[in-house]
């Protein structure tokens, strides 16, 4: 299985509903987003005069360039398909991609903050929440779950809910009969990076014009490795011990003289 | 608890009030993926409430809210709605960022500075209304009742209007919804077809949409958008004149790049062709118009060379636009707009409108102009009262006929604002605003400054320090829509093909009102009895008024409730067109009023050499300047670039993102600038910008200098002589960068 979402530019009026019913549903702080909606043009195209949108999201990769960068210690962390039952143990990091609905996720108590996935992200659909900010960490990383938690309960992302146009589809690209899988039948594609092939699972549908004008205004690069492994490393080096103490899972009065123990500890060293 | 509280902070707090209870992980019953205590939870475990109607924008849809500890955490379309449905757009869902906004007005406050430069004092509410009553009473002792002049707008200032209309007798109120927006276009169709139109087009059932000037995606209601999308989807062709590439062009078959201001020549000749090659509908003008014959001769002059040269289209696009509606007529959709008050000559713009439906035979047909069949239900408000004509500025008394004879109802702003001012032929003295900002909505802020300045007493009523409220003496602070009783909304499912069905909803609180905000039936039932009209209240409290008005359709809010905020009950079949209907296409009373009886064009000046036409139109994230000053909504569009044709740019050394200011035509000056957005989507002979920005109040945190309020440089007074409303797209302006000023290209 793997969740994607449709946004058909046909409909898409570029009104950012959707937009601002992720912030409310997830209290995602000004100035970050978890989406997005940029408007193109109107500029004159090979195939006339258009204008459109850039409804953008996580896009859930098939092979997720942030997952690889993230430096937290991995941890053996078992995954169960909410259809079948069946089970699966991966070892993660402090972010991953799900072995069953294929959504990119986020373990926030892992999360040392340094935004080396968000920089690794070509889309820039990532962003270091500085509200979460900790002793050792400048915030965590935010980002579009495909509203995970909602749609285990049977409801459609806030976005999809929202959207005044029905211009947003959520479903399963690898069932055939899915109304997204139709729409890739259609036509509908992906923002892929240039150069690279990480299987974006947000898909645009609509006119060639102004899928034209999309492509050519927002296909992206991959990033710089070099420095987002940097990044990655010297976020590795700083207070391991701090972070084991906090892997517990206590932040209880007793967890937070810990942590404080340890952090003295260090100093003093 | 604060509100900017930080969830981390929360949770530290939560964590060391209670050092027993660790924050541990949740684990997903149905994955087994464990969720951080640092995640959000969303909304979806939080209390519904319902009985929420949004007044974010004047559509009005039905919402539910999530309420998390008596805190509204999220708004969403109600699930059971046959009109919006779980949708809502941007402007709803920041609905929760307007009833939190920290600048809200809190307390009754009085002005111990200037008008224009208040020093705000806290006042009690006693003190607050015995100051409004006492002052307005004052006036109307010492003036009458015309002493008095209201600026109302929204839900909440029907009620207080009423009683300034009805029980204390003055004319002089304007509503910016009709005489700066639709008023033109309302009136011009009761002229023609005997009622307001609405924008009462059968879009999904249709064959080819036509719009002038209508921006919808950038003007957005969401059930209209629906109905726009659902048409487009079934394939309907879409026409939009407009000179600009606005979000509708974006996805027309035919955009017309029209001369702004020359939209009905456009018209009359897409009527003459029809006429002239006996392309209109016959059997429908036959058995349901009226004065075709004098209508046909009178537009004969308008062959399409004519109408191309005067709109500067070609004439070949206006024969394909005109064969395009007679091929598929009469399934077309000739939308009669919303904002239509733009240059001065729109009644007649309005009038060809209406006309051109009756031609083509597309009223009460499937796709064509079709009224749903909705629920009545009964208004409970202050009774009315006959005060006469002598002081209805309207009147000319020695001629004994109107001034502006087809005017919406209450008085042409200008009308009401030279009166003010030079106190001829009557003293006004005391000023009531209530929702309305008309230092952003009327044009001219010069002109509405000397007006509150010549005022004995000015009041407000708002939820947001509106850049009015500078003006006011007291500033009294109420209720949101979220927070209190009071309108009924009612109609249909948004599709006509579908099953017929009506509904019922009442605006009910999500949450209770914050601070000492109150709702507009206790402040106006409060200034009353202190006017000496205590025995003329309609209504006690708000709930009774919506109750009563619910009694006439055998509803109450209890029983609303009982439904999730919304009644359904079967409805009827719109179509087919009513025995007694009538288009007038030749208007005999319009013509013995002095104007002209057949839909004519009147010619607004040229650009002055060096300058460009300056339009305005909606953002999508925006209701007029009422949002301007929200978080989400700021961040979504923090400013309004003006749009500039993109060789106009490369002349000029312009590129995208540069700063600029504006000077118009008259000298004034933009107190902000804005960005540039370059772009060959738009006319060389006119700029373009979002209405809505550029808020001069510093109470307004987000707002306040954010993007340039368009209003500032309409100061140009076009007024439509049948009806009074105003025209604002009649300023030129050049840019200013750098404290230079560029001369724009002819």
């Amino acid at each position: 299985m793997q969740y994607g979402m449709i946004i058909d530019l046909e409909r898409c009026v570029g009104c950012h509903a959707c937009t601002i019913a992720c912030r409310a549903e997830w209290e995602v702080p000004v100035p970050y987003q978890r989406n997005w909606v940029k408007r193109l043009g109107p500029t004159m195209t090979a195939d006339g005069m258009a204008s459109t949108y850039y409804p953008g999201l996580c896009n859930h990769c098939d092979k997720p360039p942030c997952v690889d960068e993230c430096p937290a210690d991995a941890v053996d962390m078992t995954f169960t398909d909410a259809k079948s039952g069946k089970t699966k143990t991966m070892q993660v990091a402090a972010t991953w991609k799900d072995p069953f609905d294929g959504s990119v996720q986020v373990d926030k108590d892992r999360c040392l903050g340094c935004g080396a996935c968000a920089d690794a992200c070509p889309y820039g659909a990532r962003y270091v929440n500085p509200e979460l900010a900790d002793d050792d960490s400048e915030g965590k990383v935010d980002k579009c779950t495909f509203c995970k938690p909602r749609v285990e309960q049977g409801l459609e992302p806030a976005c999809v809910q929202t959207c005044i146009a029905g211009a947003r589809i959520f479903g399963d690209l690898t069932d055939p009969n899915s109304a997204v899988s139709q729409y890739v039948k259609k036509g509908a594609k992906g923002l892929e990076v240039k150069d690279g092939h990480i299987g974006p699972n947000a898909r645009y549908y609509g006119k060639k014009r102004d899928i034209g004008l999309l492509f050519a205004d927002y296909t992206p690069e991959l990033a710089d490795m070099g420095s987002v492994k940097r990044r990655a490393m010297m976020a590795s080096m700083v207070k391991p011990a701090m972070r084991k103490a906090k892997d517990i899972g206590l932040l209880g009065l007793a967890g937070a003289m810990l942590v404080k123990g340890l952090s003295e500890d260090k100093d003093n060293k | 608890m604060a509100f900017n509280l930080t969830r981390r902070k929360f949770l530290q707090t939560a964590s060391l009030a209670a050092a027993s209870v660790p924050l541990s992980k949740v684990v997903s019953a149905s994955t087994g993926v464990t969720k951080s205590a640092l995640d959000t939870t969303g909304t979806a475990g939080d209390k519904t409430v319902v009985g929420g109607i949004c007044e974010m924008c004047f559509w009005r849809c039905q919402l539910v809210g999530k309420v998390r500890d008596g805190r509204l955490m999220k708004l969403e379309g109600n699930p059971k709605s046959i009109d919006n449905g779980t949708a809502i757009c941007a402007r709803g869902n920041a609905g929760v960022k307007l009833l939190y906004d920290v600048d809200r007005l809190k307390y009754p406050m009085k002005n111990v500075g200037k008008r224009g430069a208040p020093k705000w004092k806290r006042i009690s509410w006693k003190e607050a209304l015995d100051e409004c009553g006492s002052k307005l009473k004052g006036t109307v002792d010492q003036y009458g009742a015309q002493g008095i002049c209201v600026f109302p707008h929204g839900a909440s200032a029907k009620y207080p209007m009423h009683y300034f209309e009805r029980a204390v007798g003055t004319h002089n109120v304007s509503e910016a919804s009709f005489f700066q927006c639709r008023g033109i276009r309302d009136t011009a169709y009761v002229q023609t077809i005997g009622k307001a139109p609405g924008e009462k087009v059968d879009m999904p059932n249709t064959k080819v949409l036509f719009f002038i000037g209508d921006h919808l995606g950038e003007n957005v209601h969401v059930s209209h958008i629906k109905q726009y999308i659902q048409g487009l989807q079934n394939g309907a062709k879409l026409i939009v004149a407009d000179p600009r590439f606005s979000a509708s062009a974006a996805k027309a078959d035919i955009w017309v790049q029209i001369k702004p201001g020359t939209d009905t020549a456009y018209m009359l000749a897409i009527m003459n062709y029809l006429v002239q090659n006996n392309k209109y509908d016959k059997a429908f003008v036959e058995d349901y118009t009226d004065g075709f014959e004098e209508f046909a001769a009178a537009i004969k002059e308008w062959t399409l060379e004519k109408a191309a040269k005067e709109c500067d289209i070609p004439a070949e696009q206006i024969k394909e636009v005109a064969d395009m509606l007679a091929d598929n007529a009469p399934n077309v959709a000739i939308h009669p707009g919303r904002h239509v008050s733009w240059h001065g000559n729109d009644f007649q713009r309005e009038r060809s409108l209406a006309c051109l439906t009756g031609l083509l035979g597309a009223y009460y047909v499937k796709g064509g102009w079709v009224p749903p069949k909705g629920p009545k239900v009964g208004g409970v408000s202050w009774a009315k009262e006959d005060h006469g004509h002598e002081f209805d500025l309207n009147m000319n008394h020695h001629e004994d006929e109107k001034i502006y004879p087809f005017n919406p109802p209450g008085t042409p702003t200008d009308l009401i604002r030279d009166c003010a001012i030079s106190g001829k032929p009557y003293p006004i003295k005391s000023c009531v605003v209530w929702g309305q900002n008309p230092m952003q909505t009327i044009p001219n802020q010069q002109k509405m400054k000397d007006l509150f300045n010549a005022m004995d007493f000015v009041m407000c009523v708002d939820v947001m320090p509106t850049d009015v409220t500078a003006w006011a003496d007291i500033l009294l602070p109420e209720a949101s829509y979220l927070e209190r009783y009071d309108y009924i909304k009612k109609g249909t499912q948004w599709d006509l093909s579908k099953e017929h069905q009506q509904y019922i909803s009442a605006r009910m609180p999500l949450v209770e009102p914050m601070f000492e905000r109150k709702d507009q039936i206790y402040i106006c039932n409060e200034i009353a009895k202190r006017m000496g009209h205590e025995a003329k209240i309609p209504v006690k409290t708000i709930e009774e008024m919506v109750d009563k008005s619910l009694a006439t359709a055998n509803l109450s809010i209890e029983k609303l409730r009982a439904e999730d905020g919304i009644h359904i009950r079967p409805g009827k079949d719109p179509y087919g067109v009513p025995e007694d209907f009538e288009v007038r296409l030749f208007n005999d009373d319009i013509e013995d009023a002095g104007y002209p009886g057949a839909p004519t064009y009147v010619a607004v000046p040229d650009n002055p050499k060096g300058f460009a036409r300056l339009l305005y139109g909606r953002a999508p994230v925006h209701t007029f300047n009422r949002s301007q000053n929200n978080v989400w909504l700021n961040n979504a569009m923090p400013d309004n670039p003006v749009w500039v044709n993109d060789e106009v740019a490369a002349t000029l050394g312009l590129i995208d993102g540069d700063t600029v200011g504006f000077i118009n035509d008259e000298g004034v000056e933009s107190a902000t600038t804005t960005t540039v957005k370059v772009t060959a989507g738009i006319r060389k002979d006119c700029v373009y910008m979002y209405h809505g920005y550029g808020s001069a109040n510093p109470l307004m945190t987000i707002g306040v200098g954010a993007g340039v309020d368009d209003t500032s440089l309409i100061t140009r007074l076009a007024i439509d002589p049948e009806t009074g409303c105003h025209g604002m797209r009649n300023n030129f302006v050049k840019l200013t960068k750098n404290g230079k000023v560029l001369d724009i290209p002819a």
